[in-house]
């Protein structure tokens, strides 16, 4: 059984073979290979999950076995295993969804290297939860940025590139701040490895010395992972990058990219800073008041937007809001719910933009909701799935939405009372403003029974992979809104080893 | 037994959610919803008889449980809301007949989301804690949304909208005092006379402030379905835009799902004694009165005859409310007496409204001149709905005001126990004011009046439901006796 502890090196060295591999391969085998990949990493991190919760604690992974200061190492616990795992499972079905758009908008000799772009996603989010060395970290965000701006411009025509090359600067920007914030860090404590940095952090938080360097590099880290992951008011990227991109590579994008972030800032939160350090330093409160506001930004902005893989956009923005929020406003409950919300909002996003994305494809490619009044009756497979999505992102009761509401509420109610009627506040309006727009998308989709002899039905047949996926995604939604115990005692429990 | 109440939910679920699945011709779609309708009503009649049950479906986490549970208070909405369906069911098998045009919803797809209505109201009426009623009310919104917007024209739509932003919104606010009861409070399971306030209760005395807040404010979240000012706005809007069935039950029943939910959070959650006397109470009341003169104001000054309905909807319904907040047993009793009486009569006066649509297209309050000589039998429905709405006996309407008013005066609060029934009988004459004139202009058109054809009544399937209604007003009220006394035995517990 120990044997499985060298799973996470053996899926890292993996997917950056198979990433080059890829590239002289077939488009069919490159695909073959990539699903492959992610479904055996889903399989390896349920086994590392098994053991890791037999045992009760993380462990740490010296790759090559040179202990610190020279060494390399990966940490590995219960939620590592969890992330990984839903983050591989979502690749895999995000995929195998988006087959057929990727057959029909990739260029034949191109798609190879779109799978191998999602070789290195996978190697780098995998990277991102492991990591237990900052700078292992730098070059995993680096490798990410890359590899998504391929993901994002595979279709090659200049709205895309103009798209990718906005999410470039803004991506770099993000990871430049990072890189200054670990190298400050370097300067004062001289480490690089999390335990032995959350040690000297500890011990110079305690004597007072190199305070402002401390800040500054606190500072740093937060900005430059929150302008990666779109966190307001760094989320104007998002529109046009989801808008002009192919829809699975939009869900990739919102639903594991920018989540693979979050999930490494708040790793970094309780191993390099320490909570204490950290929520006494007053930077939470400002990533709670931009998380609040994010929410509810990204909400209005997605009401006046009428073209709806900008509005999903717009919405991702505001559930990526939800997130910070959770992170700033305690370190118990406030994270238990960040985490909780990162599972819900990647369980639910990719699904729903696959849907926009069949929704428009079978209307002649209008993006409009004027040009897709009706759309469900064309396919009524995508038409329920994006009510499901939509169900779930208003937080309806048996949706993983719900349990996230219901944990935001809980949480609140343990910080402090200057932030308590904020959030619920927030909640409420952002309740209110995603009816808003997504009831308006519902409804124009199921009005109007459109011309029959225009647009012809879309039958189940040719959209097999799309079904199968979508299914899974709803029903793990379902499954993990009703049972949500589990889940929650699962975080509960991570957090309090972390 | 507890099995049965699941059946409840399900049998008008699954029968409305595989309706547009059989593609029947509309003779079969008829046969299959009124069979659906009947063995709903049956089922609901078997278990008005069963003794006080409890059946957890699953749990969420360990305070977000899922149960259902019957006790007097669901088997009261839920005998309503069984009775009141099928009557304006069979009322739309011939009405819809003509509803469905270019560009409008199929019949099918109405009483598909009918009966699935029906399958979240009985949830709602079953349910055994907040987060389960929660559920219910959310997908009572969700599912009774395309019943208003049948037309799919622009206005439908915008009204569907409307009632939707307003009843989610409002939800949420109910949802918000759920965050703060699964906090404080011990449980979120139904218990008659609630969790705070009582004794042991130490922790709502120590965040007394917050706890009143967000029982106002929940509280005013759930009104929005009840259409209590200041969320009343939808009602006026979605009523007449909907086909005359639903709104005969949105005004009827779905808004009474509203009182449900604040009799739940209000009287076994929160707990009477916790709000007795306290600024929210008083609140509660001037908004409730407010709401019953505004919206009986607004009813005389309405030329639409679906709109003016609406507003009395308003108003009617928070006569029930009145007797709610009053939170001693007369006013109780009087609220639920009025949630009865209002449902039957209501349910009554829509689909007669529908039935001047039907034959002549005759909305405007105008039109209606001489409509006693076409369809003398409906008007003579309309008129003792109307006189049951008044308030005159022996008809239901005046028992539930007698009561009121009794609650009121038995309060003690200083002024609202005599400003109450005074704005009660101002507002019983301004309803008579709106609706008596149709009656009578109905039937004495005066000399100038062109006769029209003579008796062109609806046919047995528009005029028996009718019928039985107009009827049911008045033997409601001949038999208030048994009512109020089960009543009052029934829910003393909660005091």
């Amino acid at each position: 059984m120990s044997f499985c502890l060298n799973f996470p090196l053996f899926l890292l060295v993996g997917s950056l073979l198979s990433a080059v591999l890829s590239c002289a391969l077939e488009k069919n085998a490159a695909r073959i290979l990539c699903m492959a990949l992610t479904i055996t990493s889903f399989a390896a991190n349920l086994v590392i999950g098994i053991y890791t919760y037999r045992t009760g604690q993380n462990y740490t992974y010296l790759m090559g076995h040179y202990p610190h200061p020279w060494g390399n190492e990966l940490r590995i616990g219960l939620t590592e295993a969890l992330f990984s795992a839903a983050f591989s499972l979502i690749l895999f079905l995000t995929l195998l969804g988006a087959r057929k758009t990727l057959i029909q908008r990739v260029q034949q000799d191109k798609g190879r290297f779109y799978y191998c772009m999602c070789d290195l996603v996978q190697a780098a989010l995998l990277a991102l939860v492991y990591t237990n060395d900052l700078f292992t970290g730098y070059v995993f965000i680096e490798i990410c940025t890359l590899s998504s701006c391929g993901i994002l411009m595979i279709r090659e025509n200049g709205k895309t590139i103009l798209a990718s090359v906005r999410y470039m600067i803004f991506s770099l920007i993000g990871s430049g701040l990072f890189l200054l914030g670990v190298i400050f860090l370097y300067g004062i404590t001289g480490h690089l490895l999390m335990p032995n940095l959350r040690e000297s952090i500890a011990g110079l938080s305690a004597d007072g010395t190199y305070a402002l360097p401390l800040l500054a590099s606190m500072c740093l880290i937060v900005t430059g992972l929150s302008v990666k992951s779109g966190l307001f008011p760094f989320h104007i990227w998002m529109a046009d990058t989801y808008g002009a991109a192919i829809p699975g590579s939009s869900g990739i994008l919102s639903g594991l990219v920018s989540k693979g972030y979050s999930f490494l800032l708040i790793k970094i939160i309780f191993d390099v800073f320490g909570t204490d350090v950290f929520y006494a330093s007053g930077i939470h409160n400002v990533v709670f008041a931009l998380g609040g506001l994010g929410v509810i930004v990204g909400s209005v902005s997605a009401i006046r937007e009428n073209n709806v893989l900008r509005m999903c956009a717009y919405s991702s923005a505001a559930q990526i809001g939800y997130i910070y929020m959770g992170l700033g406003l305690s370190p118990v409950l406030g994270m238990e719910a960040a985490l909780f919300q990162i599972l819900a909002h990647a369980f639910t996003k990719p699904a729903l933009f696959l849907s926009a994305g069949y929704l428009t494809d079978s209307m002649g490619g209008a993006k409009k909701f004027r040009n897709l009044t009706g759309a469900a009756h064309v396919n009524p497979a995508a038409g329920a799935f994006f009510a499901f999505g939509a169900f779930s992102m208003i937080g309806l009761p048996l949706t993983m939405g719900f349990i996230v509401k219901y944990l935001f509420g809980a949480a609140a109610f343990e910080s402090t009372h200057l932030k308590l009627i904020p959030t619920l506040l927030v909640l409420a309006v952002s309740t209110v403003l995603n009816t808003v727009y997504f009831a308006r998308a519902i409804l124009h989709f199921y009005t109007k029974n459109p011309n029959p002899d225009v647009y012809s039905k879309v039958r189940v047949r040719e959209q097999k992979t799309y079904i199968l996926s979508a299914s899974v995604f709803a029903a793990l939604n379902l499954f993990f809104g009703i049972f949500a115990k589990p889940l929650i005692d699962i975080l509960a429990g991570a957090l309090s080893v972390f | 037994m507890k099995i049965l109440m699941l059946f409840l939910i399900l049998i008008p679920a699954l029968s409305g959610a595989l309706l547009p699945v059989f593609r029947m011709k509309r003779k079969g779609n008829l046969i299959y919803t009124g069979a659906a309708l009947l063995v709903s009503l049956v089922l609901a009649f078997v278990l008005l008889f069963a003794s006080e049950a409890e059946l957890v479906l699953f749990s969420m986490t360990d305070k977000l449980r899922v149960s259902l549970h019957l006790d007097l208070l669901s088997k009261v909405f839920m005998g309503l809301a069984a009775c009141g369906f099928p009557l304006a069911g069979f009322f739309a098998f011939r009405y819809m007949e003509h509803e469905e045009k270019e560009g409008s919803f199929k019949e099918t797809t109405f009483y598909s989301f009918y009966l699935l209505t029906l399958a979240a109201l009985f949830g709602m009426d079953l349910s055994g804690n907040l987060i389960a009623m929660y559920f219910f009310f959310e997908m009572l919104t969700l599912l009774s949304m395309p019943l208003v917007l049948f037309e799919r024209t622009k206005e439908s739509i915008a009204a569907a909208l409307k009632y939707l932003f307003y009843s989610v919104g409002g939800a949420f606010l109910g949802l918000a005092a759920l965050f703060v009861l699964a906090v404080y409070a011990p449980s979120l399971d139904f218990v008659p006379g609630g969790y705070l306030g009582g004794a042991g209760a130490e922790a709502s005395e120590a965040h007394r402030t917050l706890l009143l807040v967000m029982s106002l404010l929940g509280i005013i979240g759930f009104s929005a379905k009840a259409g209590m000012y200041p969320l009343h706005g939808w009602l006026p809007t979605a009523h007449p835009e909907a086909p005359a069935p639903a709104s005969a039950v949105l005004s009827g029943i779905i808004a009474k799902a509203g009182v449900l939910a604040i009799i739940r959070l209000l009287y076994y959650v929160i707990g009477p004694n916790f709000l007795r006397g306290t600024w929210v109470q008083i609140t509660l009341l001037s908004l409730s009165l407010l709401t019953v003169f505004m919206g009986s104001m607004m009813a005389y000054r309405e030329k639409n005859l679906k709109k003016r309905l609406a507003y009395s909807s308003v108003s009617q319904i928070s006569y029930a409310l009145f007797g709610l907040f009053l939170l001693n047993p007369a006013g109780f009793s009087g609220g639920i007496l009025q949630v009865l009486a209002h449902a039957a009569a209501k349910i009554c006066l829509f689909l007669t409204a529908g039935s001047f649509i039907y034959h002549g297209n005759k909305r405007m309050v105008s039109d209606l001149r001489g409509i006693g000589k076409i369809m003398p039998l409906t008007l003579i429905a309309f008129t003792l709905a109307s006189l049951s709405l008044v308030g005159i006996p022996p008809f239901s309407g005046f028992v539930s005001k007698w009561f009121l008013a009794q609650g009121a005066l038995e309060s003690g609060i200083s002024v609202l126990s005599w400003l109450g029934p005074v704005i009660l009988l101002i507002s019983a004459l301004l309803t008579a004011a709106y609706l008596f004139p149709i009656t009578v202009a109905g039937f004495f058109p005066g000399k100038d009046y062109q006769e029209e054809a003579r008796n062109r009544e609806g046919g047995a399937l528009m005029l028996i439901p009718l019928m039985i209604l107009a009827v049911g007003t008045l033997l409601l009220g001949v038999f208030s006796g048994f009512f109020s006394g089960l009543f009052e035995q029934g829910f003393a517990a909660l005091f």
